[in-house]
């Protein structure tokens, strides 16, 4: 055995509730119950295999006894795999709390010893699937923020519930009556359940839905149903047309709309965003539970986005723009900037104004919305300008296709194409242009953008590490230039779009005091008011 | 005009960058023609008014070849501050960028080998910011060497944790 110490543990100590504690170093297992969970989880392959199997041996002429037998023979195989591997690392896991270091070691062939300080630890996190949390489980992983993606992060799978939230507050330093004390920033409620199908997944989610299907229908010898059944439907959408293409319309977009809703409720159910010292909490999830823990020092601001069918129904998302903020983690749903379910407008706004003041009390730059300054007509004109420029084009391309393609079909739809794409052309152009505005508050630059997507951003002014100034021949002969403010979180830059030449210079050289000004001349003729 | 501007920043490329780029420019736009004079030869039946319009193609390659250098030449510009680096460039669209001291994370200078024939450098000034990269271009390789080392040291010297 490669651990001495743990061979010595009486074993009694191993079928505890809680991590067994051995007392000379303080070096302790993971949650024992894990087994079960593996155990569970192996059914499902064991599903697998048992259907594969089966067809298999119905192809051979094998009788019913046959096979059952070699079904439950491979079943217990599986199973007993299974439980052997994970035996064997949670025997060889063992974690301990010093008062300097959080320690891991691990590895069935290679042996890891892994070690974080804890005053570097920034982030906490639980996750618990459905099956972890019937036994009581939770999977811990504690950060140190440093950078995203780089394996800093020491993952403990599982801990019993009770020991991973006395290691999430002993570490993040957490007293519980502070907790309750203050009152969470956001909660769910379930009437918001009516933004979800206000996405694009609703019109996407079936198609995907029976892409997902397909293959393993296939691998499990369904293979000539399924071409059956699509040559039918096939075969049904030719005749008819004029019943089948909306029927199926409709089928697509009451099954997305239903796939959206359970999405919306398995990611967002018990969703509550809370204010703990210097960091904020994020739980959610009905059947797999999520804590997450973003330490507000590496906040720079928040994000209101508004897809178009959301901003239809009066909803919108709010967003964090933090520093060192993972891509969206493999199986999850959400991705890890997002604060708050699609919400009502208005309350997404109370919510981003809390949030970007967070740690700094008293200072409510965004509330109620700041008035945002409109771009000049110019921008506007810009915009149709190019719509139109676009529209020809692409109606001149049609006319082209539709005189030397050979297939009627072209011919009958094309007229379709200086019909829409004007008018979805202008619409983006005029709605882009509306959108477009800027303010500059206490401690934030506000800047919004987007005709499909609307995006406000308000980012820390002492976020901003850098101007990008652009100014395109056509922006410079309609006075406009782009101002974009450089920064180490989110997306990198934020920009204000073309904004007025003067009022541009004017915004970025105010945001960040002392920065640009050295690299302006103002004209002394004109007297500035 | 606007009564705000921004001032062009005080210094220019090394003048030998306009050497270096226009070879550079030649071997990407001499092929370009030759290319096209020798395809009017030897695939058509060489009309008058095609040759024309070739042999202009032809010339407007080198031209801008020849040209494009000393106009860029006259844009790009640069400056460095106590307080931030400030550059200039782009012909049709102007772009200018500010980089303070105090997010500068990494100061590189680059050689290439034929960039070394004319004595030159490249360098860059790299913030926290994945867009905030400052590249001064076509530096006497001296001058680079010892700006790289002047800003590490202003870099140093200032306080903050760059991000």
């Amino acid at each position: 055995m490669s651990e001495p110490d743990a061979g010595n543990l009486p074993a009694h100590h191993r079928d505890r509730q809680g991590p067994a504690l051995d007392a000379q170093s303080g070096w302790r297992r993971l949650a024992g119950r894990s087994l079960w969970v593996s155990g569970a989880k192996s059914l499902a392959l064991v599903a697998g295999a048992v259907a594969g199997l089966t067809r298999f041996l119905l192809g051979q002429d094998w009788r019913a006894g046959g096979i059952i037998a070699a079904c439950a023979g491979a079943a217990v195989l599986i199973v007993a795999a299974v439980l052997a591997y994970d035996l064997a690392r949670l025997r060889t896991t063992r974690w301990r709390l010093t008062p300097e270091r959080l320690e891991l070691r691990s590895g069935l062939t290679t042996r890891q010893h892994r070690s974080i300080p804890r005053d570097r630890v920034r982030s906490v996190d639980l996750r618990a699937d459905p099956i972890l949390r019937i036994f009581g489980l939770t999977v811990v992983k504690v950060g140190t923020g440093e950078h995203a993606g780089d394996h800093t992060e020491l993952t403990l799978d599982p801990l019993a519930r009770n020991d991973a939230e006395t290691l999430r507050r002993t570490l993040l330093h957490q007293d519980e009556e502070r907790e309750a004390r203050d009152g969470p920033l956001a909660e769910l409620r379930w009437s918001w359940i009516r933004y979800a199908p206000l996405s694009v997944w609703t019109f996407t989610a079936s198609a995907l839905v029976l892409g997902a299907l397909y293959k393993p229908l296939n691998a499990i010898g369904l293979k000539s149903v399924t071409s059956r059944a699509a040559s039918d439907l096939w075969g049904w959408i030719v005749e008819q047309p004029l019943t089948a293409v909306p029927l199926l319309l409709a089928v697509n977009l009451t099954v997305g709309a239903l796939g959206a809703t359970l999405l919306f409720a398995e990611s967002w159910g018990r969703y509550r965003l809370e204010h703990e010292p210097g960091r904020l909490r994020l739980r959610r999830g009905l059947l797999t539970t999520r804590s997450l823990t973003l330490e507000v020092r590496r906040l720079r601001g928040v994000e209101i986005s508004e897809p178009l069918l959301l901003r239809l129904g009066g909803g919108a998302r709010v967003k964090t723009v933090a520093t060192g903020l993972g891509e969206k983690a493999k199986n999850e749903t959400e991705d890890a900037a997002a604060l708050a379910p699609p919400l009502p407008r208005d309350l997404a706004w109370r919510l981003a104004a809390e949030v970007a003041s967070a740690g700094v009390p008293g200072s409510r730059v965004l509330s109620g919305g700041t008035a945002l300054i409109p771009h000049p007509r110019a921008a506007r004109r810009r915009r149709v300008v190019r719509a139109s420029l676009a529209t020809a084009l692409l109606a001149a391309a049609a006319g082209v296709a539709s005189s030397l393609a050979p297939w009627p079909w072209v011919r009958a739809w094309v007229w379709l194409i200086p019909v829409v794409v004007p008018a979805a052309g202008m619409w983006g152009a005029v709605e882009g242009a509306r959108n477009l505005g800027h303010a500059l508050g206490a401690r934030h630059l506000v800047s919004r953008k987007g005709a499909v997507v609307r995006q406000t951003v308000a980012l820390d002014r002492k976020g901003i590490s850098g101007w990008t100034i652009t100014e395109s021949y056509f922006q410079r002969r309609s006075g406009l230039l782009t101002v974009s403010a450089t920064t180490s979180a989110g997306r990198g830059h934020y920009e204000v779009v073309d904004v007025g030449h003067e009022t541009g210079l004017e915004l970025a050289s105010r945001a960040v005091p002392g920065l640009l000004e050295p690299f302006l001349v103002r004209g002394k003729t004109v007297a500035k008011q | 005009m606007s009564a705000t501007m921004l001032r062009p920043p005080r210094n220019q490329a090394d003048p030998r960058v306009i050497p270096w780029w226009t070879v550079q420019w030649l071997l990407l736009m001499a092929p370009l023609a030759v290319a096209a004079v020798a395809a009017y030869w030897i695939f058509t039946e060489r009309p008058l008014w095609l040759g024309a319009a070739v042999a202009a193609f032809a010339v407007a390659c080198v031209v801008l070849a020849l040209v494009a250098p000393r106009a860029y030449y006259r844009v790009e510009r640069w400056e460095v501050t106590g307080e931030a680096v400030y550059t200039r460039k782009g012909w049709l669209t102007h772009t200018w960028r500010v980089a303070p001291m105090s997010r500068i994370q990494r100061v590189d200078t680059a050689r290439g080998p034929v960039q070394r024939l004319f004595g030159l450098a490249d360098v860059t000034v790299t913030t926290a910011s994945s867009a905030g990269a400052v590249k001064i271009e076509g530096l006497d390789h001296e001058v680079a060497a010892e700006l790289a080392e002047r800003l590490t040291a202003i870099t140093q010297a200032t306080p903050g944790d760059a991000t």
